[in-house]
This record gives structure tokens, C-alpha cells and sequence, in this order.
């Protein structure tokens, strides 16, 4: 079974977020991954049946995940439920937990792993061209991708969703700035798993040794501002 | 310093939203952000989210959330859940 990744780039947020995704959880698992203007309905139509893990990253609302340009990729009642079925959904997006998550489990998705509200995090803009160098953001990204990483080793969604959560405790104990320690609290209150605790996917072998030496991906072009 | 003058933003976020709490919870944030800044930051720090059609914009950088706090009655309720966990 293939991993689904969908990584918007369209913006600030997008980039930041996808930035992480990219450099930590891109390079251990196989294709197909999806990544800026390529984040559109019609591949993830196709290439999700055939992946037993969605890995999203885009905005969100309530009923929608979007990719990129806010193209609609999941909406509550008009996807086919092939495209979710047996598989863990993990959506780094705002709201989604509301009505979607609950849709796509209803629709089959074994678990799903997103966010009841918005999903908040403070930036450095002036590393929107190597988003992975942001220790700003890492403060709340990091959390999300050892959750994923832990999904990705075969731990189960619970340990994965634990795993994350602790993350946000760890970094909001010892944050000075209490805007980005709020937004750490407010990601960890807002976090939620849906659909069977015990689900797991095939483990993915954790990168070899020459793979930990590849330098980060090269620099995104500046977005337009 | 910082404490106080962020548990002053957190008070005025939990007011009803009104012009004057808006005011208010601006005042709050940039007396907040001076003490922030006076401890030499040197980058661009923007509050970002991952919302999708809401009525604020999704990246705000934070030298423009009083900005925001004291104009959009939206933001001023992301806030409120955010920092003064309440719901909007």
C-alpha cells in the first residue's frame, strides 16, 4: 500500500506547515505525494484508494479540506467512500475534526486524527523559503511529526495521537512567549482521534543512515506577497 | 512585566466583543508585545492558521494583531479561544 501526502504551498500557513512534512515525513515514506499545484481533487481521486494512510496538509473547515488554491480535495457527502476506506486520515487543518472526520469515519476511515478548531502557530515569514529551519514553528509542527513518524513506525493511532499531544505539553512548559504557548495549548485542546484507537498502518522502514545525511530539500521559491 | 500585561490582553479578550474591548485587547497586546520585543527577537513572527473562508486573514504578523484585535470582530474571537480559552 502506498501513503497519500498532500502538501499545499500556496501561502504562508501552507508553506510553513508543508515545509515540515516535506523534509521530515516526505523522505521515509513512498510515493505518491502530492505537493503544491498538484494538491487538486483529481489526483488524490486517484492515488488515495491505493494508500492505506492520507496524510493532509491545507486549510480546513468544518465540512472541507482544501488543497491547493483551495481546491476542494474532501468535502462531507461528496467524495467516494474507496477513497477513505480501511485507511488512517490525518489532516493538519482547521475544523476538520467537526463534521468531516466524523463523515470520513462514517464513510470507513479507520481513524482519523485532526483538529476541532482552528489550527493555530506563530512563523518566522522571513523562512518561508526553508520553512524546516523555523524554530518558531517546529514548537508546534515537531509535535505533529513525531506523531506521524510514530504512526509511520506502526504504533497505533492512540500512541501516534499521544505522542503528538505530550509534544505540545513538552514545548508549551517551557516556552517564554505566551502567544506561542497558548497556540501549543489551544492545538492540544483541539486535537482529536475518531474511528478505531487500536488502527494501524504497515510500518515503513525508518530511514536508513546515508538518508539521515541528505541535506533538507533545496529552497522553495519566495511566495508573492 | 510580560505576565502582567498579558494577563491584562487575556481579561480584555474574555469581555463581550464590543469597540472598546476590541480597543482594549489591542492596548493589551502592544503594551505586551514592547515588553516581548525589548527581548531582541530578530525575525518576523507571524500568527498563522490553517482556516479555510474565515473573516480574518490566515497570517497576521505580530506587530499587526493589535491592529487586527481592534478592527475585526473575527479575530478578536479567535483570540479570545486562543489565548483567553473561551469560546468565540
Amino acid at each position: 500500500m502506498a501513503t497519500t501526502v498532500l502538501m499545499s504551498d500556496h501561502d504562508l500557513p501552507t508553506r510553513s506547515a508543508s515545509g515540515f512534512i516535506l523534509k521530515y515525513i516526505a523522505p521515509r515514506v513512498e510515493p505518491v505525494q502530492l505537493f503544491s499545484v498538484f494538491v487538486r481533487r483529481t489526483p488524490f481521486r486517484l492515488a488515495a484508494p491505493q494508500s492505506d494512510i492520507i496524510i493532509g496538509v491545507g486549510h480546513g473547515s468544518e465540512t472541507i479540506f482544501s488543497g491547493h488554491n483551495e481546491a476542494v480535495i474532501l468535502e462531507v457527502g461528496k467524495y467516494n467512500s474507496r477513497e477513505v476506506e480501511g485507511k488512517v486520515v490525518k489532516l493538519l487543518s482547521c475544523q476538520t475534526g467537526a463534521l468531516l472526520g466524523p463523515d470520513l469515519v462514517k464513510n470507513g476511515a479507520e481513524a482519523f486524527l485532526g483538529y476541532v478548531d482552528d489550527y493555530v502557530w506563530v512563523m518566522d515569514s522571513d523562512l518561508a523559503t526553508r520553512p524546516w529551519a523555523d524554530t518558531m514553528a517546529a514548537a508546534s509542527l515537531i509535535p505533529v511529526v513525531d506523531g506521524l513518524n510514530a504512526l509511520l513506525d506502526g504504533k497505533t493511532a492512540k500512541e501516534a495521537f499521544d505522542i503528538e499531544l505530550e509534544g505540545y505539553t513538552r514545548n508549551a512548559e517551557v516556552e517564554e512567549d505566551e502567544l506561542v504557548k497558548s497556540c501549543l495549548e489551544f492545538n492540544r485542546d483541539n486535537a482529536i482521534l475518531l474511528g478505531d484507537l487500536e488502527a494501524r498502518v504497515r510500518a515503513r522502514p525508518p530511514l536508513p543512515l546515508p538518508f539521515r545525511l541528505v541535506p533538507p530539500p533545496p529552497n522553495l521559491v519566495p511566495l508573492r506577497r | 512585566m510580560a505576565n502582567e500585561e498579558w494577563e491584562k490582553l487575556k481579561a480584555a479578550l474574555r469581555k463581550p466583543v464590543t469597540p472598546e474591548a476590541m480597543q482594549e485587547a489591542a492596548s493589551a497586546f502592544s503594551r505586551y508585545q514592547v515588553v516581548q520585543l525589548a527581548k531582541g527577537k530578530g525575525s518576523k513572527p507571524t500568527l498563522v492558521s490553517l482556516g479555510r473562508g474565515k473573516g480574518y486573514p490566515n497570517a497576521v504578523p505580530v506587530d499587526k494583531i493589535p491592529e487586527q484585535l481592534a478592527t475585526n470582530p473575527q479575530f478578536f474571537n479567535l483570540m479570545k479561544r486562543v489565548v483567553a480559552k473561551e469560546k468565540g
